[in-house]
């Protein structure tokens, strides 16, 4: 893996019972840059995501097979440590799913169980995050509020920064604008931007536009198999593959 | 099942070929008018002002496309030589109206010697033959004919080069030398957009970003 790469995907095979959903996928995925995982609805886009962070493993039915390596370890190796990965890869869902906790509290909570900080160094913890998700201006003044007073696209941002204040060396994101209306899209899109200075993000996203707009690389995924990747601008100005053509067109999907 | 975009292409395309014959047109009638001789200013300049009111409506469809439909691939590569496709269109109108402007202002080449006769005709007829192409190539956005472009430019071009050579060797400066000069060059002119017109035409139907000239 070059130095380059932060995710080494190397045959990777997932099934759901009998269901083989994702299929001898070998993969490198850029550090400190955004890759959009794009394919029509049941290709297998989220299953792979949440390889990143074995999330498929809390589904009795799941089997992976291969590795993946993100950085020098092999995540997929007997010894892992499943809740340090999941730190260290922080997940965004397509809903907020804030915690039924005030603001504060929502971005303490994961720093506090990984021991990281207490006091006054998990208020700057909590501030980091918060300013880091573009979320601190606006909520400065009311920590003690509940999550849920914030409106969707805040929501959305405070489990950014809640993503952000462990740490983590990549962030995951399944449809993060789904749920949401263009003004708070426009705002997590541009987040997204300045999140890669400092991340590697992976995107899972139907909205072609948006992964026009936000990623660097694209992954096209169809039946569980990767039939394109490359630069985002290749991708989408000229595709190399006629099944890659036909989904961005919108001939299927 | 046709997507929402593809009305907006399928009427783009229309105004786009419609434009192509007319610039054909145009183009056809000032050079052939330069060559026999004859006088045809009039509609030469209604005709190169009509293609430049057909530019707008053009670049206006491809915006409202863009902005509706966000196209991407070979949806985007389409309207982005469209836009330059129907620009070289324009400059054609533009040059035709030039010859003809020329030949009122000047004259023709009538009172030429035929050796300059003869390179002006071969360079009209070859001129032609190129915006006969790029139009044809257009229309089945074929890739291929666009290429041969980049071969008859280069005859072009060695015509443009004989004349200007055949010019400083006779040292002359008759009227005639001083119109077709002028004319070889909006016809060299009109050879190189031709060749722009090949490189769209590659480029929407390969996503190849070659140059022909």
């Amino acid at each position: 893996m070059s130095h380059d790469d932060k995710i080494d995907i190397r045959k990777l095979n997932i099934w759901f019972g009998e269901n083989h959903v994702i299929r001898d996928v070998d993969l490198k995925i850029q550090a400190n840059a955004v890759t959009a995982i794009m394919g029509p609805s049941g290709c297998g886009k989220s299953t792979m995501l949440r390889a990143f962070n074995r999330m498929n493993d809390v589904i009795k039915s799941s089997r992976t097979t291969g590795d993946i390596f993100i950085g020098e370890k092999n995540i997929y190796e007997s010894n892992t440590n499943v809740y340090d990965l999941r730190r260290q890869v922080g997940m965004v869902f397509q809903k907020p799913n804030p915690l039924p906790k005030s603001i504060y509290e929502n971005i303490a909570f994961g720093p506090k169980i990984h021991k990281m900080a207490k006091g006054k160094a998990l208020d700057k913890i909590v501030e980091k995050s918060l300013s880091a998700a573009a979320l601190w201006e606006e909520v400065k003044d009311r920590l003690n509020d509940s999550a849920f007073d914030l409106s969707g696209g805040q929501q959305q941002r405070l489990c950014i920064a809640r993503a952000l204040a462990v740490d983590p060396e990549l962030i995951l994101m399944d449809e993060p604008c789904s749920a949401l209306d263009p003004a708070a899209t426009a705002k997590i899109e541009q987040l997204i931007r300045t999140l890669s200075n400092d991340y590697t993000v992976v995107i899972v996203t139907h909205n072609m536009q948006q992964a026009s707009r936000v990623s660097d690389y694209t992954v096209f995924l169809y039946l569980g198999k990767i039939i394109e990747q490359g630069e985002t601008k290749a991708i989408f100005e000229n595709p190399q593959h006629e099944l890659t053509e036909q989904y961005i067109t919108g001939e299927f999907g | 099942m046709k997507r929402l975009i593809d009305a907006g292409l399928e009427q783009l395309v229309s105004m786009l070929f419609r434009m192509g014959e007319l610039a054909q047109k145009t183009v056809s009638l000032s050079i052939m008018n330069y060559i026999e001789g004859t006088h045809g200013h009039t509609q030469v300049k209604s005709l190169s002002e009509t293609l430049s009111s057909m530019a707008d409506p053009i670049e206006d469809t491809v915006f409202e496309i863009i902005a509706r439909f966000q196209p991407v691939a070979s949806d985007l590569r389409i309207l982005k030589s469209y836009m330059k496709i129907c620009y070289d269109f324009r400059r054609y109108g533009r040059y035709a109206l030039d010859i003809s402007q020329i030949y009122e202002r000047i004259g023709g080449m009538g009172e030429c010697d035929i050796s300059f006769r003869k390179i002006i005709e071969d360079m009209g007829i070859e001129t032609l033959n190129m915006v006969g192409a790029s139009i044809q190539a257009l229309k089945n956005h074929d890739a291929e004919l666009a290429k041969t472009l980049s071969t008859m430019e280069k005859r072009v071009d060695e015509l443009y080069c004989s004349y200007l050579d055949k010019l400083i060797e006779t040292n002359t400066t008759t009227e005639c030398t001083i119109s077709s000069l002028l004319v070889v060059r909006y016809l060299e002119r009109i050879a190189d957009h031709a060749t722009y017109i090949g490189e769209s035409i590659v480029y929407l139907a390969t996503g190849e970003k070659t140059t022909l000239r």
